[in-house]
């Protein structure tokens, strides 16, 4: 666009006005005091480097980080496969599929806070009473170490969105043209072929929104976190967000919180910008 | 054709967003022209941190503003300790700081140290009761008051214990404690109970706070500010310390790691459902609020007996007033006058002690009677002065109170990791921290 009028500066101020305000600024201000002893009120001088010499050292940062990436690995993977089934299941002719989709869609509407709860109730009472009834070991204690509050948080992710990635799958399924799918049929491809020749490269763009989607939403969640474990116990199941947060206002270290939000900001972003490029590449070459 | 249509519509769009700014800038004149004070009149504004007693507060103010017409005060609160910082620091960077505000500790008083007036002299300070200043004290000044003084130990069910055939008061050695809680778990089924104890494994301030206060507080005299600058902690009871988390742990419903504050007044100890549970007077409206007769009759408090220090009650204040010495002098002094009526004078004590439930920190309350068993064993038991100091607020408010106590001490409930490593993890983060920090 090379003529920018007027009108096209009036259109976009607003938008740049917020955007500023809420979110350049911000960065800008944050960045600067990571590199300041800021305590959340005022700062006496510049460190320098310090803050980011610190974090790689701070174990609760480097646990909170691993901790994160093994969650967005499996929720990742479980959200596309289960979005994806859910998906092909409820786009199936039969009755009472789209009451399906408003079921599988509903944990969405719940917020993660609220969610966190219920499930917490469902992890420490309603597992335990099972466990007991069936003399399972595995369901007892759940919450109480970090592979419990891991997977714990796993299922209570993948449940709640699982039915968002639904929709979007959906979508992209119905604007399949039936003849393609019909004139394979009749060449007699099977239904395994007709999914991974036909349906798998015609919905190669929905892969890039959900995995986009999927990916920032794991590294960023933190209500979940919050109702669900708390961090808890001993800070293992504490993810970046989380750990960023109590960095400023548990422990009163603003500047050092600050220096791991930049940290956290520059990972989602490459990590998500790396993910979106390889796959719009990946979809011209299907 | 097309073009046309969306320069008219920025156009419009323009004015339409101009009048609406016009209008915005003009109302945001007319209302702060409205706010200039006139005459004598003074408006204090209050930010506090316990927000259980809002309702209480705001009643009070206006009980004072109608015996005080030219004073107009507004309170505000803000729950939880990691919640009250960060508004007050946002209030006070926004040009928007509050006359009267809270610290909960010597962090806390050095962190807003240019916001502090000196109370040396106000009446409440002098009335102060021994050693509930200490907190607050910076280079010679006195720049908070005491809310009030909350005391801990474990609370039990008297029923239970009735049945048993156990005297809670005699219980004042490690020994007697340790017999009765192995009576009392032997006889569990027909106690009615589902353990002697309720711990909280998720809720690590129980242990990290309470408990282990019991067990550092002597190497400082009971003094948070003396903590606070402390170098070292040198832990010397820590041996102790095992003793009774070993019993807590061992003797509880369990699992523990599941179990939560609320599931540990509420669902258990309210219903009957534990012995005792080690926790202060201030979970008394809690149990009211589920069982009232049992609230009132059936429940009693008794101090942890730690050797050396048997039959006192670790009593101390959580929450401290302060005045904002950026205000104007008049400001100040309206301030100082209302903490001075609410602590010292007759309605204002009055107010204290029925209204707000608290156990006062100052002298002049004797012919007062506490409203609840769990308050009326703090009274008496500061009365008596057989009390020990509460030096935990020396570190709540520093990273090795999350960081470093709570999960190593969570650990150990887990069964995670030896005592000894616990504790010392807590002594090398203790030395860590105070190494880089600027507390002199």
């Amino acid at each position: 666009m090379k003529n920018k009028s007027l009108s096209f500066w009036l259109f976009l101020t607003p938008t740049l006005v917020a955007l500023a305000l809420v979110v350049f600024i911000p960065v800008i201000e944050g960045l600067f005091y990571s590199f300041t002893d800021w305590d959340g009120l005022t700062f006496t001088k510049m460190v320098g480097f310090q803050n980011y010499i610190t974090l790689f050292h701070d174990k609760a940062f480097i646990n909170a980080f691993w901790f994160t990436v093994g969650f967005v690995i499996v929720t990742v993977i479980m959200l596309n496969v289960i979005g994806l089934g859910l998906a092909l299941l409820v786009t199936q002719k039969f009755k009472g599929n789209n009451f399906l989709r408003t079921v599988f869609f509903m944990p969405n509407m719940i917020g993660g806070l609220i969610l966190g709860f219920i499930w917490q109730f469902i992890f420490t009472q309603g597992f335990q009473a099972l466990g007991n009834a069936l003399h399972m070991d595995w369901l007892q204690n759940w919450l109480t170490n970090e592979t419990t509050g891991f997977w714990g948080l796993v299922i209570v992710t993948v449940w709640q969105m699982s039915g968002y990635i639904m929709i979007i799958y959906i979508a992209y399924l119905q604007n399949i043209p039936n003849e393609i799918i019909e004139a394979a049929k009749i060449d007699g491809a099977s239904a395994w072929q007709r999914f991974t020749k036909i349906t798998f490269p015609m919905i190669a763009p929905a892969f890039t929104v959900c995995m986009f989607l999927t990916l920032s939403n794991g590294f960023k969640i933190y209500d979940q976190n919050l109702s669900l474990t708390n961090g808890g116990p001993y800070n293992s199941t504490q993810m970046l967000a989380m750990d960023i947060v109590n960095t400023a206002y548990n422990s009163a270290n603003f500047s050092l919180s600050e220096a791991k939000a930049i940290v956290f900001f520059i990972i989602v972003a490459a990590i998500s910008l790396l993910q979106v490029a390889y796959n719009r590449k990946r979809e011209e070459d299907l | 054709m097309k073009k046309n249509f969306w320069k008219r519509l920025g156009k419009r769009v323009a004015v339409v967003a101009l009048a609406a700014g016009a209008t915005f800038m003009l109302a945001a004149c007319s209302s702060s022209s409205n706010g200039s004070s006139s005459g004598k009149d003074v408006k204090i504004t209050i930010l506090q941190g316990k927000v259980e007693n809002n309702k209480q507060f705001k009643q009070i103010a206006k009980d004072y503003e109608k015996s005080h017409p030219n004073v107009k005060i507004e309170v505000t609160s803000i729950g939880g300790g990691t919640q009250y910082d960060p508004v007050l620091k946002t209030r006070i960077s926004s040009g928007n700081a509050p006359t009267i505000f809270s610290l909960a500790g010597p962090a806390d008083v050095q962190q807003f140290k240019a916001h502090e007036a000196d109370l040396s002299n106000t009446k409440a300070a002098k009335a102060a009761q021994p050693g509930t200043l200490d907190a607050v004290k910076s280079n010679g000044k006195t720049v908070g008051l005491p809310f009030n003084v909350e005391g801990y130990g474990l609370v039990y069910n008297k029923k239970v214990f009735e049945k048993a055939g156990i005297d809670p008061n005699s219980l004042t050695t490690m020994d007697s404690l340790e017999a009765a809680i192995k009576q009392l778990d032997s006889q569990k089924s027909e106690l009615g109970i589902k353990g002697v104890f309720a711990t909280p494994g998720k809720e690590a301030w129980v242990f990290s706070d309470h408990l282990a206060n019991l067990y550092l507080a002597q190497d400082f005299n009971g003094n948070a500010q003396k903590l606070y600058k402390s170098k070292t902690m040198p832990f010397t009871k820590a041996n102790d310390m095992k003793t009774m988390i070993d019993l807590e742990k061992d003797y509880s419903i369990k699992p523990i790691m599941q179990l939560d504050y609320s599931a540990q007044v509420n669902q258990y100890f309210s219903q009957g459902k534990a012995a005792m549970i080690q926790q202060g007077d201030w979970i008394y409206p809690t149990v009211e609020g589920i069982d009232k007769d049992f609230a009132k009759n059936d429940i009693g408090m008794i101090p942890i007996p730690v050797p050396g220090e048997e039959g006192k009650m670790p009593v101390g204040t959580s929450l401290y007033w302060a005045v904002n010495s950026q205000k104007s002098t008049q400001e100040q002094k309206a301030a100082k006058n209302f903490l001075d009526w609410m602590y010292t004078s007759k309605e204002g004590k009055k107010q204290v002690v029925n209204t707000l439930h608290f156990v006062p920190a100052y002298k002049g309350y004797d012919n007062f009677k506490m409203g609840d068993p769990l308050t009326s064993a703090v009274f008496e038991y500061s009365q008596a002065h057989k009390t020990t100091g509460w030096a935990f607020p020396g570190y709540t408010g520093t990273s090795w109170d999350p960081d470093v106590a709570q999960p190593n001490l969570q650990k150990y409930l887990s069964g995670k990791q030896s005592w000894d490593k616990t504790v010392q993890n807590m002594k090398d983060g203790w030395a860590k921290q105070q190494k880089s920090s600027n507390n002199k």
